[in-house]
């Protein structure tokens, strides 16, 4: 290896490593386990914080009450959607000027219907420390090699998980996704010790190891997986873990709530502590908006009670989940959520982007060649997701010459490419063959087998 | 070799090929029906059950296989009513006037038919044949990019293309 030189540097252990002398067990224990009466108190006077601040963005000034009394209170303020952030954007949600923002992270979509999320100087270091908090719960510690194989850029589980492996002191290998070969020599040459990786890329990479003629429970280090971005069944977390010889840990997050950090499995992995000091939980009917018990499914809506620069107050997020009324024998207190079981609305999540179909159908509609009809099957080849779009061959443009379909082909692809950043297999289909637009007719069929996740 | 129109008055003679050409352009050239499948079993089924219900006979069938679908190419008796009744039943099918040369069936007889095209630079996309048993001649269908300078070609070259009629006749 070309690193010796670097040791040559005087070596001053300048961390505190005030955990390690503690409690090894927790990484902020005061917070973790606070009592739930404790962690009411501090919600109710952060969920207060936060309406103040809220009050000073233009899309909260009218909305929000002076105060809360008790928590009890907050299933009177308005839901906030999805639709808001899009109306609202760019800066309807701001409640500080640009200068005070030092990041952003924008949700994809080329047509006007992007989402972004800003960021103070506080709020990264407060999701930083949710995430280290989150990592060091699964077993990371420092002297770990964090080698991190998600996309980075605009999508928050690259850059989340990047700076929380930085704040716990794990070396952070910024690998990045893609280039098999090069992930494997990486993890080889500096004896990675933890990845965090999607699970469709982890059992597709298994497949190199092979090729390579490389076991990877013996000629690597790997002890945890932090599988994401992507629905995945516990079958296939069990075969992960399996194949490389790991522990495979769930998570959830969303960009709205920063992103990765938000809800983590511990050693026990029953369930996601969902960090109750810095997110407010309720679970609702998702047709009547009611708000329901733990340990009944619906809705999740969430309030960021931490963030400055732009907080989201009662958040609809789509997923589908319920809360775990038992405790934790891990001794946190903060409530565990269910895997995800699915979106309330059309939403897919394909590595670790999220598409509707409406965006797929807006591009189909802009092509006259194309017809009203389409299909959009998700299937796992070789492991990776693959999205694939049926596109009907009507009457009218079909001329007898292959080379016109071929262009036609790469043409649908093309213009879905520069809206759902993910390039589909077009397949083209004889006329009628598909169900047709009128009605409820089934546009996407998801093959994956799942019980559906994300992070 | 040269085609001899004398040789057989019932199949063609070249006068009688030009006249048609003035009077009724391509109205009355040789055409293919194309249509689009799916590749999946039971479409070229469906076809030949189509056109047989519908009383068509299939001069020659031949396949383009694009992966997930095909082009299927065929030369009926009557191409107009195979291209209506296909399209009756949903499916997407075009037309196109191809060339259908008269050749002997004997070795070597594509070879010197294809040379003299590929000197005359007509660009042939595609091509295939079938054989007249009762004539010991065949049938050569090539599509090509120009139409009309192929025609010219093919008869400067004494070759003699088919009707319509002709091809109906069969």
């Amino acid at each position: 290896m070309g690193f010796h030189h670097w040791q040559a540097v005087e070596c001053v252990n300048t961390f505190d490593n005030k955990r390690d002398a503690m409690d090894d067990r927790y990484w902020d224990r005061e917070l973790e386990t606070i009592a739930p009466g404790g962690l009411e108190r501090l919600q109710l006077e952060r969920f207060n914080e936060v309406i103040q601040r809220a009050r000073c963005s233009k899309f909260y000034k009218k909305r929000l009450p002076d105060r809360l009394k008790s928590l009890e209170q907050v299933k009177d303020i308005p839901l906030t959607t999805k639709q808001d952030l899009r109306a609202n954007f760019p800066d309807g949600f701001l409640t500080v000027g640009l200068e005070d923002i030092i990041r952003l992270h924008s949700s994809s979509g080329t047509t006007g219907r992007a989402t972004v999320i800003y960021h103070t100087r506080r709020d990264i270091d407060n999701w930083t420390e949710l995430v280290a908090r989150s990592m060091y719960m699964t077993g990371v510690r420092r002297g770990d090699v964090f080698q991190n194989m998600m996309g980075y850029g605009l999508f928050t589980g690259g850059l989340g998980l990047h700076y929380g492996s930085e704040r716990l002191g794990a070396l952070t290998i910024p690998a990045s996704s893609g280039n098999s070969k090069r992930q494997i020599r990486l993890m080889k040459d500096f004896g990675t010790t933890v990845v965090h990786v999607t699970p469709s890329y982890a059992l597709h990479l298994y497949s190199i190891f092979e090729e390579e003629g490389l076991n990877p429970r013996e000629d690597l280090n790997l002890r945890i997986a932090f599988l994401g971005a992507e629905p995945y069944s516990n079958e296939i977390r069990k075969k992960i873990e399996e194949l490389y010889g790991l522990d495979a840990f769930n998570s959830y997050g969303l960009s709205e709530m920063n992103g990765p950090g938000v809800a983590f499995e511990c050693t026990e992995k029953e369930g996601m502590h969902l960090w109750e000091d810095s997110y407010f939980l309720e679970v609702i009917d998702p047709e009547t908006g009611e708000c329901l018990e733990d340990g009944r499914e619906g809705e999740m809506v969430l309030t960021t009670l931490m963030r400055e620069g732009m907080p989201i107050i009662r958040y609809r997020t789509g997923d589908i989940a319920s809360v775990y009324t038992e405790p934790c024998a891990c001794g946190r207190t903060h409530r565990r959520i269910s895997r995800i079981k699915g979106r309330s609305d059309d939403m897919l999540i394909i590595k670790g982007v999220n598409i509707y179909p409406m965006q797929i159908e807006k591009v189909l509609m802009d092509m006259p060649e194309v017809g009203h009809n389409y299909l959009i099957e998700l299937e796992r080849v070789d492991y990776l997701d693959t999205i694939k779009v049926k596109v009907e061959v009507a009457q009218e443009i079909f001329h007898g010459k292959a080379s016109e379909l071929e262009s036609l082909k790469r043409k649908v692809a093309d213009h879905l490419k520069s809206e759902i950043l993910i390039t589909p297999r077009v397949i083209l289909v004889e006329p009628n063959s598909l169900p047709k637009s009128e009605g409820k007719a089934i546009r996407v069929v998801d093959k994956r087998t799942m019980g559906a996740d994300q992070s | 070799m040269r085609i001899n129109p004398d040789e057989d008055q019932s199949f063609y003679t070249a006068g009688r090929y030009k006249s048609i050409m003035r009077e009724n352009g391509g109205e009355n050239m040789a055409s293919q029906v194309t249509v689009f499948v799916e590749n999946r079993p039971g479409r070229i089924s469906k076809i030949a059950r189509i056109l047989g219900e519908n009383g068509l006979n299939i001069r020659a069938i031949t396949i383009s296989d694009r992966g997930e679908y095909g082009l299927v190419n065929l030369i009926t008796n009557d191409p107009d009513k195979a291209y209506k009744v296909l399209l009756k039943e949903g499916l997407s099918v075009s037309r196109q006037n191809v060339i259908a040369i008269i050749i002997e069936d004997r070795p070597g007889e594509l070879a010197d038919v294809t040379e003299y095209l590929n000197r005359s630079s007509i660009n042939v996309a595609n091509a295939y044949g079938f054989i007249l048993q009762s004539q010991e001649k065949a049938v050569l269908i090539l599509e090509v990019d120009d139409f009309e300078k192929a025609q010219q070609v093919i008869g400067g070259g004494g070759y003699h293309t088919l009707t319509k009629k002709e091809l109906h006749n069969l």
